[in-house]
């Protein structure tokens, strides 16, 4: 069974897949430019700080959009079929929304592997200043658990109905919304930075996709 | 008499406007059980109530002698489904179609899917998508045939087919029910085609079952009658009278059920006099029945 569902993915997801994993191998290389060992003017420890973190901002976007494009594309074949294929196949509705999870799981390791690969082929060929170091592991750790977080999270929205999705983002839209009132009107009401904290500080489900993204640090 | 499905006071509401309230339906083992209605009535709700692709708000369904939906995977594994509109994986061939779906069926049949293959003339390698209607409705109906199920459904399998690939798909699944005494569930609104392949017959409107009987007792106990001289009062009549039309003067026109030759004499003693017996085939039958159904009460005859 998961070899079918697998199959069927891979034929709705290719060109996602693919996509990724040439620019999550080729961003790692991208982001150490300056300190290839050929370079002319070799960049100072300071200057690759830099440009390491400015690049690094990607990491993060790349992780939510693989997230977000393999979850749409592990339902694409059910939403457009309005489920009754799937309904009518003979198993618990849990194993198939598994077997559908992992097979988008199995699908997005090729990007986390590219960019393992990506950052450790990097960091090899860069020529580092003294005092700094290359941390091709941890990123591609931390790149697979965000990956891994955005595809869980935009699988169990894209897993319901349009309407479910609609009430997510309604939900959404009304603190947005109430927070904007509040602001106009001039009151101390705070929405948004408590969310915000929830959200994106540890322990927060989407702290993964904060704070910088290193390939080269101290 | 054993029933490969058993509806008991089932109730389903979708929204607002439409629902199913109270409904019984008996699908008996072996049987080809023709379920006939109107756009809307609540056919294609009832069989996915059936198949547990819905969940009802009360009553009960067993199938294949299983709860259901909690039974679902059990019932679904022995059931062939093919609904109203091909709901398949566009981007897959045909032949991948098959393994997809021969991955899920323990009793896949993949000898004879190829026969099928054949026989329906269809391209394994052409993508779902891209086939007609006709190879559409050919590849569901060998999607279900080929896992050997005990029991069929069937959402308008042939809807807006040609007359060639609805005999093949037909021809198809009569020789499978056979050879192997399937029951099958199918709703059509090809009246002439349930009247040519069924045993049972059960018509459904505005979510409810209207009649469920064996297609002999439907055929044969609905005519219509040339009666002149009838008296208003109609209250003693020996048969169900579904309707009654002025055909001018005295004479009117009636359709009735449940009539037998010895009701003859009745018309002598309320003074009125039969001029004639009618047969209805079965479409004219559905059509009397559904009209009567729909009238308020005050006009419907009998």
């Amino acid at each position: 069974m998961f070899r079918v569902i697998l199959y069927s993915l891979w034929k709705w997801s290719r060109l996602i897949i693919l996509l990724g994993a040439v620019a999550a191998f080729v961003l790692p290389i991208l982001s150490v430019q300056g300190a290839s060992s050929d370079a002319v003017n070799p960049l100072t420890a300071g200057e690759l700080l830099r440009s390491i973190q400015s690049w690094g901002v990607l990491y993060p976007v790349l992780a939510a959009a693989l997230g977000l494009l393999v979850a749409i594309a592990t339902w694409a074949p059910d939403h457009r079929g309005r489920h009754v294929h799937a309904l009518s196949l003979p198993l618990p509705r849990w194993r198939y929304a598994m077997l559908r999870f992992g097979s988008g799981s199995l699908l997005l390791t090729a990007p986390m592997l590219a960019l393992l690969l990506g950052a450790v082929l990097a960091t090899r060929l860069a020529a580092l200043p003294a005092g700094l170091q290359g941390y091709p592991i941890a990123l591609a750790l931390r790149f697979a658990l965000a990956v891994a977080v955005a595809y869980a999270v935009f699988f169990a929205v894209s897993a319901g109905t349009s309407r479910t999705a609609g009430l997510v983002l309604a939900s959404i839209g009304a603190v947005i919304l109430v927070q904007v009132l509040a602001t106009a009107a001039g009151t101390d009401l705070n929405l948004l930075g408590p969310l915000q904290n929830a959200l994106l500080n540890w322990p927060g489900p989407l702290a993964i996709f904060t704070g910088r993204w290193m390939l080269i640090d101290v | 008499m054993t029933n490969t499905i058993e509806i008991q006071q089932l109730a389903y509401r979708p929204g607002r406007g439409f629902e199913i309230a109270g409904l019984d339906l008996r699908v008996p083992t072996g049987s080809i059980y023709g379920f006939l209605g109107p756009n809307g009535s609540g056919k294609t709700t009832t069989i996915r109530l059936v198949l547990g692709l819905l969940r009802p708000r009360a009553g009960r369904i067993t199938v294949l002698g299983r709860a259901m939906p909690a039974d679902a995977p059990y019932v679904l594994s022995r059931t062939g489904y093919v609904p109203e509109h091909p709901h398949l994986d566009p981007t897959l061939t045909v032949r991948e179609t098959l393994r997809f779906q021969s991955a899920f069926y323990p009793l896949w049949d993949a000898t004879w899917a190829e026969q099928l293959l054949e026989t329906f003339g269809l391209d394994p390698a052409r993508a779902f998508a891209k086939l007609s209607k006709g190879e559409k409705g050919k590849v569901m109906m060998l999607l279900a045939l080929a896992q050997r199920p005990e029991l069929l459904v069937l959402d308008e399998p042939t809807d807006g087919l040609d007359p060639v690939v609805r005999r093949d798909i037909l021809a198809a699944l009569l020789d499978y029910v056979s050879q192997h005494g399937a029951t099958v569930f199918i709703s059509s609104h090809l009246v002439h085609e349930l009247e040519r392949m069924c045993d049972w017959i059960g018509v459904m409107d505005n979510g409810r079952l209207v009649t469920e009987l064996p297609i002999e007792r439907f055929r044969n106990g609905i005519k219509r009658l040339q009666v002149t001289g009838a008296p208003s009062d109609l209250s003693t009549v020996p048969f169900s009278l579904l309707a009654r039309s002025p055909n001018g003067g005295t004479a009117e026109t009636w359709v009735v059920r449940g009539w037998e030759p010895d009701m003859r004499g009745y018309f002598a003693t309320v003074g009125a006099s039969l001029q004639g017996v009618d047969d209805l085939d079965l479409e004219d039958g559905y059509v009397e029945l559904l009209r009567t159904f729909r009238a308020p009460r005050g006009e419907r005859g009998g």
